[in-house]
């Protein structure tokens, strides 16, 4: 059991607040991604977590205990670094042995034996006479990962551990960590701004914007449903594209007018001017249908397996997503329709998701 | 296969050229800069060298154009006679604990204080920072009369700690050593915090191994300055147990015939093989230590 929980933790630098009030409870064996641009406070929340930085006001309980002024060492945790901060002077093995020998009182024959255990699960038995300068970046992540391990905390922290690596590698260690979890059944708190990375690993996701928290949940749930216009934009690539619309009442429902369409709603949402976000892939495009509106393709990239368009309705600017085939040419008038199903509205004096559509 | 038939045929591009000067080309090739080294090593050895031979001489030879560059015997008997003087042994010793003394308290301060500067906030930082480098600043020669006194006040004159207080701290070495732990990442000492280590602990594992080479070079500066240091320990000794190598020296320039330079040279071989010795111990370490900082 290591749960974690952030009860209003609040950073200030200097007077100047950098993280608010965050309320966050990582469940044990929960893989929880914080993810956000940079500046947006997540690394100063696992620092804070981690104990590297002093909380300014709030509490954090780790299995039930407040540790919220505890030193690093007595909070039973272990974290991955960004450049995985391996000591340079010493090898694989004695950057593993290091911090057991110092924290706890174990004897040289069961820290050899974690650390052979832990070297056999990452594959890095053959590296640990080696010195970090010897390692590849990977392998050097790897030892990381084994400098955590073989602590055997409560809590993993990880601080984009995987950003210094070249693109394929990132994918296979990606691969590696979920795997890790999974089998170890590992309580983890995983930094990034990369929002495939937080999509693909976390069960659940904390997305986190100049310092405030937005909106925890699973991947999808957040991808589904976003909270605000910040998460809609933020989750998805290409990014969710948000049309702006007046509502008007009209009967049970109402009418939802953008500068160059004017469509029914069954609902009557709780603004008079919203955002109507739509995903590349709830767009429909054709040549000669019938659509809700018409727009001006200004570009089409062909990534591989599918087209992505840019189209512009009035003054927005929408992405499409669709099969190679169906790719429009750069000039051409397309209509659209939307996929009202899924699609959402926001409030657009603030932002906020409006519950019904 | 294609690439492996283009590396054996022989490049037309390149004229024809006979055997030995081609060799005498790769030859000047690789050598250059032998050319221009040689000449510099023996234009630093020879004042060694010219020191070592007049040690040879006989009293007679040294200033006689007449008798050459080298000795017509080797004098041996210059070195007990030198050494017969004046009490080098115990010379030796004060020289040995004195450059010691300052060494190892040097290491210690400007450890603790470079630490301090690199990587602690704390107010007036900055401003005390600011006093460290001002202490470079000034030639050393400026604070002898306060330091004389200092030291007069400590009543330590005419003993060895009255050679070893005044340079305990150093100004220069805590700048040299502050600019060497900043280029530490934090994020090392981060880890360390979490793998249990207070600051000493961060200092001791992971800062000081790291700065070796920096802390080897300022080793052998002070080192080298401490051992050769003249004017400060003549101020503030002046009784035969507790003088230093380069004052023995000095009494045998001085000596009331004039200098003896046979027994002078004699003795300046004495005093400066120590010194010779250890430079060639530690080049090794020293360009072994830059060339691993390279790699990192």
């Amino acid at each position: 059991m290591a749960e974690v929980v952030l009860q209003g933790v609040s950073k200030a630098y200097a007077g100047r607040p950098t993280v608010h009030a965050v309320d966050l409870t990582i469940a044990d064996k929960e893989f929880m991604v914080l993810v956000g641009p940079s500046g947006c406070g997540k690394s100063t929340t696992l620092r804070m977590v981690a104990g590297l930085e002093d909380i300014t006001a709030g509490r954090l309980l780790i299995d039930g205990a407040d540790v919220t002024h505890a030193a690093p060492q007595k909070r039973d945790i272990a974290m991955v670094f960004q450049s995985y901060a391996l000591y340079p002077h010493m090898t694989a093995f004695r950057n593993m042995a290091f911090g057991l020998l110092k924290t706890t009182d174990l004897g040289k024959a069961e820290v050899d034996r974690r650390i052979r255990e832990a070297a056999e699960i990452l594959h890095i038995g053959h590296l640990l006479e080696r010195k970090p300068n010897q390692l590849s970046g990977g392998e050097r992540q790897r030892v990381a990962i084994g400098r955590a391990l073989v602590r055997q905390p409560k809590v993993f922290l990880f601080d984009e551990p995987l950003s210094n690596l070249d693109a394929k590698l990132r994918t296979r260690m990606r691969g590696e960590l979920k795997r890790l979890h999974k089998e170890l059944g590992l309580t983890v708190i995983y930094v990034t701004h990369d929002q495939i990375e937080a999509m693909t690993l976390g069960t659940r996701v904390a997305i986190l914007s100049e310092g405030r928290l937005q909106q925890v949940g699973a991947p999808m749930e957040l991808y589904m449903h976003p909270a605000n216009t910040f998460v809609a934009t933020f989750i998805g690539t290409p990014e969710m594209s948000l049309l702006r619309c007046a509502v008007r009442p009209e009967g049970n429902g109402s009418l939802l007018q953008h500068e160059r369409f004017l469509t029914a709603l069954p609902a009557r949402p709780d603004a008079a001017e919203v955002f109507l976000g739509v995903r590349p892939e709830e767009i429909l495009i054709s040549q000669s249908a019938e659509g809700i509106t018409r727009g001006i393709v200004e570009r089409t990239e062909l990534i591989g397996s599918e087209a992505l368009a840019e189209i512009l309705i009035g003054r927005d600017r929408v992405v499409a997503r669709m099969p190679i085939s169906e790719a429009p040419e750069s000039g051409e008038e397309v209509s659209l329709t939307f996929d009202f199903g899924r699609a959402r509205l926001f409030d657009a004096t603030n932002g906020r998701a409006l519950t019904s559509i | 296969m294609t690439s492996l038939q283009i590396q054996t045929i022989p490049s037309p591009a390149a004229p024809p050229m006979a055997e030995p000067a081609r060799s005498a080309l790769t030859a000047l090739r690789r050598g250059w800069l032998h050319l221009l080294l040689v000449p510099l090593a023996l234009l630093w050895l020879s004042p060694l060298l010219w020191i070592l031979v007049t040690s040879l001489k006989a009293r007679t030879e040294v200033f006689d154009p007449a008798a050459g560059f080298w000795p017509l015997a080797l004098q041996w008997s210059n070195y007990p006679a030198a050494l017969s003087v004046a009490p080098f042994g115990t010379y030796l010793v004060n020289s040995v604990m004195v450059t010691g003394g300052i060494l190892i308290a040097q290491l210690v301060t400007i450890t603790l204080a470079a630490y301090t500067f690199a990587r602690l906030t704390f107010p007036g930082k900055n401003l005390l920072f600011t006093l460290f480098l001002l202490q470079i600043m000034f030639p050393i020669y400026a604070t002898f009369l306060t330091n004389f006194v200092t030291v007069r006040e400590f009543g330590i004159l005419n003993s060895l700690p009255a050679m070893i207080v005044p340079f305990v701290a150093s100004g220069y070495g805590t700048f040299m050593l502050r600019q060497a732990f900043r280029q530490v990442p934090t994020e090392l000492a981060d880890a360390a915090r979490l793998d249990g280590c207070g600051h000493f602990g961060i200092l001791w594992h992971v800062y000081l191994p790291l700065v070796k080479p920096t802390l080897i070079a300022f080793g052998i500066i002070t080192v080298v300055t401490h051992w050769n240091d003249y004017m400060w320990p003549l101020l503030v000794t002046n009784s035969e147990g507790v003088r230093t190598l380069p004052i023995g020296l000095g009494l045998l320039a001085k000596s009331d015939s004039g200098a003896d330079w046979t027994r002078l040279m004699a003795a300046t071989v004495v005093v400066v093989s120590p010194l010779l010795l250890l430079f060639v111990i530690f080049q090794r370490r020293f360009v072994d230590s830059f060339m691993h900082a390279g790699l990192k």
